[in-house]
C-alpha cells in the first residue's frame, strides 16, 4: 500500500526553477572556481565568464524562494527566530541547512564576480569598481575556495531535500535526487558558460572543446545516475512512467536533454574546431533537459 | 511526562462527535456543501462531497484537524460484513517529521510533549507537508500557514482534556499520561484478543519513535489508511547526504582531470615541436 502522504503544492515556476536555476549558477561557479585553482592560465577567460553568469543567476533565486511562500515577509524567519531573538538554523532540516548556504554562495559569488569584472570581464562598470575597491583586501582565493564549497552545496542540497520526506517518489528515490542534481547542475553550468563564450566569441578553441568534454562526462553520469534512480524506485516510478510528466522527463530530459546533445558532441567530433552551430545547439539542449529534469523530479512526486 | 490520547477505535460508532468538538473549540471553518445541477439528476449534488460511505471530509485538512474514517467491510450483496470507524488526527510522533523539516522553529514540541505550530512563525515553505509520514499537517491559503491538531495546547495546559476525548461519548477517544494509557490499551487489546478478535492490534507503541496519539485497531493498519512502516524522513538524512557529498567530490575530480591532462598534453606537444 503507498502511505498516504499529503503534496506540499509547490509551484513548478518557483520551487523547480529554483531548483534549475540555482543549479546552473552553482555548476557555473564551481567549474570556474576549480578552473582557477586547478588550471592553468589559458582557462582564465573560462572562469571570468562563469563567475559572470553565475552571480545574475542567483540573484534570480531568492524572489523565486519568496514568491512561493505562503507568507512572503516573513523570509527572514528562516535566518533569525523571533521568539528568542537569536539567529536559527536547524540541522535536520535541508530546507535550514540550505538558505544559509545559499546566503553565503550568493556572497562568495558577487565577490567573485567583481573580481571578473575588474580583471576585464564584459560588466566593467565604474559603480562595480569602486565597490569591488572596498572589497580587494580579501584575499579571492578564500572566497573562490568557500563559493566553490557552497556552489557544490547549492547545486546538491536541493536533492536532498526533496529526498528526504515520506511522498512515495521523493523517498523511493532517495539517496540519488541529491547526485542527479550535481551532474546536472554541472553539464548545465558548463553548457551556459559555453552559450556566454560563443556569445561574446571567446572561446579559445582548446578551453572549449575541454568544457565540451566535461560536460560529456556529467552528461554521461547523470544519465546512469538517472537508471540507477529507476532501478531503485521500482514500481514508485509510475508518476515518471505516464502522464505529462512522463513526457517531460523522457523526451525532454532523458532524450533532448542528454541523449541528444550526446550524439551531437559524437557527430561534431571530427579533429579540430568544433563547429559553432553544433556547439551552440547542444548547449542549447542541454540548458532545456535541466529544466525538464527539475520540473519532471519534482511535480510528478507531488501527484 | 508526556500527555497523550488513545483512540479505542472497536468502541467507535462513528458519530462524528469529535470532529464537530475539534472545530468548535479551535474555531475552525466548516466546509459548506456546494451544491449544483448536474446532467440527468433530478436533484441538485453537492460536488465537494466524497460520496464514500458517511465520510464528506475524506481527510485530514487545514479545516479538519480530526477525521472518522468509515471502513465498509461487507460481502458482494451486503448480507453480511462490518463496519469499521476510526477518529484520526495529529499523532504528535515522539520524533516528528514535521518539527525536524521546520526551518523557522514554527514547529515545536511543548513541555507535554505535544506538537505545536506558533502561527506567527510560520512562514508557509510547506516543507513540513511532505515530511509529515502520515499526511496530517496542511496549508490554508488564507493564513498562509499550516495548521493541525494542537492536542489542544490552550486546554491541556490548563487542566483541561482535550475536546475531542471530553465530547466523545462512548470513550473510544481518551486523553491522559501516555504511561497510563499504555496500561489501559494493553487491558483492552488482552480482553479483545480472548473474545476472538486475532487481528486486533496496537498502532503506535514503536512507530515514529513512539506516538502520544496512539490506536486499538480491529484489523490491520493500511485497512484504517494508516502505513505499516512509516519512516521518519530525516532518519536518512546522513546517507542521502553523504551519497551527494561523494559525487560532489567525484564531478569536481572530473573537472580537475578533464581540464588538467589536456591542457598538460598540449604544453607537452608544444614544447616538442
Amino acid at each position: 500500500m503507498i502511505p498516504e502522504t499529503q503534496a506540499p503544492h509547490w509551484e513548478w515556476y518557483y520551487i523547480a526553477m529554483y531548483f534549475y536555476i540555482g543549479g546552473i549558477s552553482a555548476g557555473a561557479y564551481f567549474i570556474g572556481s576549480l578552473l582557477e585553482f586547478f588550471g592553468n592560465k589559458r582557462y582564465h577567460e573560462l572562469s571570468r565568464t562563469a563567475y559572470t553568469i553565475a552571480f545574475p543567476l542567483i540573484c534570480i533565486t531568492p524572489i523565486l524562494l519568496i514568491a512561493d511562500l505562503g507568507r512572503p515577509v516573513r523570509f527572514w524567519h528562516l535566518f533569525f527566530y523571533t521568539k528568542a531573538g537569536i539567529p536559527y538554523m536547524n540541522l535536520t532540516s535541508p530546507l535550514s541547512v540550505g538558505t544559509w548556504a545559499l546566503l553565503i554562495y550568493s556572497g562568495m559569488s558577487f565577490l567573485s564576480f567583481l573580481n571578473a569584472q575588474a580583471a576585464g570581464g564584459p560588466l566593467a562598470y565604474p559603480l562595480l569598481e569602486k565597490v569591488h575597491s572596498l572589497a580587494r583586501r580579501i584575499p579571492h582565493r578564500i572566497y573562490a575556495l568557500t563559493g566553490s564549497f557552497f556552489g557544490f552545496f547549492v547545486a546538491g542540497y536541493t536533492g536532498v531535500l526533496v529526498n528526504t520526506t515520506a511522498r512515495p517518489l521523493w523517498a523511493a528515490t532517495d539517496p540519488l535526487f541529491g547526485p542527479i542534481f550535481i551532474a546536472s547542475a554541472a553539464s548545465t553550468g558548463a553548457a551556459a558558460i559555453a552559450l556566454a563564450m560563443l556569445r561574446r566569441k571567446t572561446a579559445a578553441d582548446e578551453a572549449f572543446s575541454q568544457l565540451g568534454s566535461f560536460d560529456r562526462i556529467a552528461m554521461i553520469l547523470e544519465l546512469l545516475l538517472i537508471i540507477a534512480m529507476l532501478l531503485v524506485a521500482g514500481q514508485y516510478t509510475a508518476p515518471l512512467t505516464k502522464g505529462v510528466y512522463a513526457v517531460l522527463f523522457w523526451g525532454g530530459a532523458v532524450v533532448l536533454g542528454i541523449l541528444a546533445p550526446l550524439g551531437l558532441h559524437w557527430y561534431g567530433r571530427k579533429p579540430g574546431e568544433p563547429a559553432t552551430s553544433i556547439v551552440t545547439m547542444a548547449a542549447l539542449l542541454v540548458l532545456f533537459g535541466g529544466a525538464m529534469l527539475r520540473i519532471s523530479l519534482v511535480q510528478a512526486g507531488q501527484l | 511526562m508526556a500527555k497523550g490520547m488513545f483512540v479505542d477505535t472497536s468502541i467507535c460508532t462513528g458519530c462524528k462527535a469529535c470532529q464537530v468538538a475539534c472545530k468548535e473549540w479551535n474555531g475552525i471553518a466548516g466546509e459548506p456543501a456546494h451544491f449544483h445541477k448536474v446532467p440527468n439528476r433530478p436533484y441538485e449534488v453537492a460536488f465537494n462531497f466524497t460520496g464514500n460511505s458517511y465520510d464528506n471530509t475524506g481527510k485530514l485538512s487545514s479545516t479538519d484537524w480530526r477525521h472518522v474514517r468509515f471502513i465498509e467491510q461487507f460481502n458482494e450483496n451486503r448480507s453480511d460484513g462490518r463496519w469499521l470507524f476510526s477518529s484520526d488526527s495529529c499523532k504528535h510522533c515522539n520524533d516528528a517529521g514535521c518539527l525536524n523539516a521546520c526551518p523557522v522553529k514554527a514547529i515545536v514540541r511543548t513541555d507535554m510533549g505535544n506538537v505545536f505550530v506558533q502561527d506567527d512563525v510560520c512562514i508557509g515553505c510547506k516543507y513540513c507537508i511532505p515530511s509529515c509520514p502520515y499526511g496530517v499537517i496542511s496549508f490554508s491559503e488564507q493564513t498562509g500557514t499550516v495548521h493541525k491538531c494542537t492536542l489542544c495546547n490552550d486546554r491541556i495546559h490548563n487542566g483541561l482534556g482535550t475536546a475531542c476525548a471530553k465530547a466523545c461519548p462512548t470513550g473510544s477517544i481518551t486523553f491522559g499520561e501516555v504511561e497510563d494509557l499504555k496500561k489501559k490499551a494493553d487491558v483492552r487489546l488482552a480482553q479483545l484478543q480472548a473474545l476472538g478478535h486475532a487481528n486486533a492490534n496496537i498502532y503506535g507503541y514503536y512507530e515514529a519513535g513512539g506516538l502520544n496519539v496512539f490506536y486499538l485497531f480491529l484489523d490491520r493498519p493500511a485497512v484504517y489508511g494508516q502505513p505499516e512502516h512509516p519512516v521518519v524522513p530525516q532518519r536518512r538524512l546522513f546517507k542521502s547526504a553523504a551519497v551527494t557529498v561523494l559525487t560532489a567530490i567525484a564531478v569536481a575530480a572530473a573537472a580537475i582531470v578533464s581540464f588538467r591532462e589536456r591542457g598538460m598534453k598540449k604544453n607537452d606537444e608544444e614544447v616538442k615541436s
